[in-house]
């Protein structure tokens, strides 16, 4: 069993107090080489393997086949756009059905375009051609990219050919291009105009990252004084609930702000350092965040002060935190959720975080739109930590909480 | 445990006698796959996104605005909310979050199209949530460009050609779209199946070096090859079991794409299991703490997940990321997974990533035994 020296340490400093907390846990993390690295340079790795995962910002160069069965002039032309759009790489497009198929099955391209063998006499007739996308959707994000940038190649393709026919009948090109759309529809994504995945998918995960990390440290910072036996070493006896309470917060208050600045930093890396000056208060969202990671870590110190067990306490940070993000709607929206799945949505505090980060950092909200958010994460953290140091003050000083496995 | 003279079967039965008599054990091999078989595809059971909230801003008061408005009211992908007569308006509700998205109807868009100038419709959608702002955008530009061919249509009628050649006419070439293997395209039906896997590999990961490193505590970790082949066979008969019950059960109930090739699939556990058996095994030793597992390995779902390449696309992770990915098991398995499993791929379509992960598994358990022998001295290191 790893118990340190710390288990034998001279109490050369008193119990209790937030300050004398604070000092007895720096102790501890500098003997405890694992403990140290999980609250210091592991969150760092993992934030900026996050940022590096999306570095590209936007995949290019999906592979797909095109199955071109008319060979003629105007489905090479066609080819030849597809072959110049970034977003695709057209791996193979002298096909025969078969062997598509097999690529695809075989996950070499993620789609296969094809081009029907009467092609150019259909569209030299005057009438409506048409081609074939096959793509796989089981790779959802692939093939939705796909599917819009061949869409986009094939109806510039399509506006070439009309305006072609158009300048034929007399039409001048300029007149004709106005006259295939008297309509258009020009997309502002709003503050996210590339649909950049570094910025939607990186900013989003960095903080889900640090969630399971700082609740894992609440758990871990209370749960191995009690598997160990050591509150006593932590809590004087008969400590009055403020004093346990700021124990507490002396003991979570340097996993809590190594964290935080893991993340603040991340967060100004992959703005700021990345050239996107987000229309909000990176100020604001960097205080949301360190009242989160404060609520996890108090969440994962109640989690061990209720069970009295490490284990347990790290089972139940897991169940928390790991598919906190599958249900915080920033993959598949909350709407679209059965209700109480929604529910169980709502009591997590990383939904109502990322919330305020999105509104902060894409859409330029206003603070007065978060602010309650904020409010209610600081009144959950002292909630959550009041309860822990009642329980704590129960259970401290009970032996048989002790040592469980 | 830890007989130098147990033959592997003798290894086999003995870790199972081990493993369920530790209760923190079976809540991780045993009911963590149970619970996430229900939990994890829960948000995602109603599988697509219909009729997003959105309003109008129309600045033009015209007929063609309103038909616009109405258009966009039977979209079946929009919930038209309101029709707005200022932007701030619009934004403040896309603040608080009571729409997604909304188009502009710029002033003088009737006069611009009886002109026969071309007029531009801005929608905004909000990039930060990606299904959503797909939803609205495509929304939109549906119900514009309805409304647009309609217009056009008009006008080449008007030039002296009949409906069906101004159909032709106005859009020569179309592009038919064919949903492969997820038909239905849902976002459940996406995630879950390679979900699973990783569900598998974390439970397992964790499970197996829980039980290693409580070895190490008691001093007992260290054994001959056949004890360790019958350590992680023991451990493996569990993932065996959550993976026929994911792979059998999990996917019929949710109606996910499946059974294409199940004889491969069980092929592909076969190898699967034992290669995160091993890794984790070999993790409990390093670690050599009991709960040491859980608070390091909980955190690398998420990251893990995004390596393996199904919901971001592995070819654009940089490559040295492209390399490291592939020692993790989850990468070969969720590869693998989806094309028997959902694909119907035959088996020699996944050779690579089956031989990757029987590479990893025979990598793994060589460091397994040779750090984890047994000692002729009695006063090791442990």
């Amino acid at each position: 069993m790893q118990r340190t020296g710390a288990v034998n340490a001279p109490e050369s400093f008193a119990r209790g107090g937030f300050r004398a907390s604070a000092q007895r846990e720096w102790r501890l993390l500098r003997q405890r080489r694992w403990d140290l690295a999980m609250v210091s340079w592991v969150p760092v790795l993992a934030v900026a393997l996050i940022w590096w995962i999306f570095s590209a910002g936007l995949p290019n160069q999906l592979p797909i086949a095109v199955l071109d069965q008319d060979h003629s002039s105007l489905s090479r032309q066609l080819l030849r756009l597809l072959q110049a759009t970034p977003g695709l790489r057209v791996l193979e497009h002298e096909v025969d059905p078969a062997q598509a198929a097999q690529s695809l099955r075989r996950g070499d391209v993620y789609a296969v375009l094809e081009i029907p063998r009467d092609f150019s006499q259909i569209i030299k007739r005057g009438e409506a051609a048409q081609v074939t996308l096959s793509h796989n959707a089981q790779f959802g994000t692939h093939s939705g990219l796909i599917q819009r940038d061949v869409r986009t190649a094939v109806a510039t393709f399509s506006a070439g050919i009309e305006i072609a026919a158009r300048n034929k009948r007399g039409v001048s090109v300029i007149a004709a291009r106005v006259a295939i759309e008297p309509l258009r529809t020009s997309a502002i994504t709003l503050f996210n105009a590339a649909l950049n995945y570094e910025q939607f998918l990186a900013a989003a995960l960095i903080p889900a990252v640090l969630h399971i990390l700082a609740m894992t440290a609440g758990a871990w910072a209370v749960g191995r004084e009690l598997r160990d036996g050591t509150v006593n070493q932590w809590l004087a006896p008969r400590a009055p609930l403020a004093q346990v309470l700021a124990a507490l917060a002396g003991k979570l208050l340097l996993p809590v702000v190594s964290l935080s600045l893991s993340g603040a930093l991340s967060l100004a890396w992959v703005t700021w350092g990345r050239g996107w000056q987000p229309t909000g208060s990176l100020a604001w969202v960097v205080l949301a965040l360190f009242v989160f990671l404060a609520l996890s870590a108090a969440l994962g110190a109640l989690a061990a002060a209720l069970s009295r067990s490490l284990r347990v306490a790290l089972s139940a940070t897991g169940f928390i935190t790991a598919p906190a993000f599958a249900f915080s709607g920033v993959g598949f929206p909350l709407s679209a959720m059965p209700v109480l799945a929604r529910w169980w949505a709502h009591a997590m505090p990383y939904t109502h975080y990322i919330q305020v980060q999105i509104g902060q950092l894409q859409m330029g909200a206003p603070l007065r739109y978060s602010l309650a958010t904020v409010v209610w994460l600081t009144l959950a953290t002292a909630g959550v930590a009041l309860a822990c140091a009642l329980r704590l003050q129960r259970i401290g000083h009970d032996p048989t909480a002790w040592g469980k496995r | 445990m830890g007989h130098q003279s147990q033959t592997l079967g003798q290894a086999w039965l003995a870790t199972l006698r081990a493993l369920s008599r530790d209760y923190g054990l079976l809540l991780i091999l045993v009911a963590a796959p149970l619970v996430y078989a229900f939990f994890y595809p829960w948000p995602y059971s109603l599988e697509t996104v219909r009729r997003v909230p959105v309003m109008v801003v129309d600045l033009d008061h015209s007929s063609l605005s309103r038909q616009i408005t109405r258009w966009a009211g039977a979209s079946p992908r929009l919930d038209l909310r309101g029709v707005s007569a200022s932007e701030e308006q619009a934004q403040q509700a896309l603040w608080r979050g009571d729409i997604e998205g909304y188009a502009i109807l710029p002033p003088d868009l009737k006069r611009h199209v009886v002109r026969g100038t071309s007029a531009v419709i801005q929608v905004a959608g909000d990039g930060a949530y990606a299904l959503l702002n797909k939803a609205v955008l495509y929304g939109f530009s549906e119900v514009v460009g309805a409304v647009s061919a309609g217009v056009e249509i008009k006008q080449l009628q008007a030039m002296g050609q009949s409906a069906l050649q101004a159909g032709a006419t106005r859009s020569p070439v179309n592009t038919q779209l064919v949903a492969l293997f997820n038909p239905t395209e849902g976002y459940g039906s996406f995630v879950v199946p390679a979900v699973v896997l990783l569900i598998i590999q974390q439970t397992l990961l964790i499970g197996a070096a829980m039980f290693t490193g409580t070895l190490v505590e008691l001093g007992q970790h260290r054994a001959n090859m056949v004890n360790w082949a019958g350590r992680v066979l023991g451990l493996s008969t569990f993932g065996y079991l959550s993976g026929l019950f994911y792979f059998g059960w999990v996917f019929l109930i949710q109606d996910y794409p499946r059974a294409a090739n199940l004889p491969g699939a069980l092929v592909l556990l076969l190898l699967y299991v034992p290669a995160v058996c091993t890794l984790g095994a070999l993790l409990g030793v390093w670690f050599g703490n009991r709960e040491r597992a859980m608070q390091v390995l909980l955190f690398t779902s998420l990251p893990m997940a995004f390596l393996a390449g199904f919901s971001w696309p592995a070819d654009a992770l940089p490559w040295a990321l492209q390399g490291f990915r592939w020692l993790l098991p989850s990468t070969a398995g969720i590869q693998a997974s989806l094309r028997l499993n959902q694909m119907g791929a035959p088996l020699s379509d996944v050779s690579a990533q089956l031989a990757c992960l029987a590479g990893l598994t025979v990598v793994a358990g060589a460091v397994l035994i040779a750090v984890a022998r047994p000692k002729p001295t009695v006063n090791g290191r442990a």
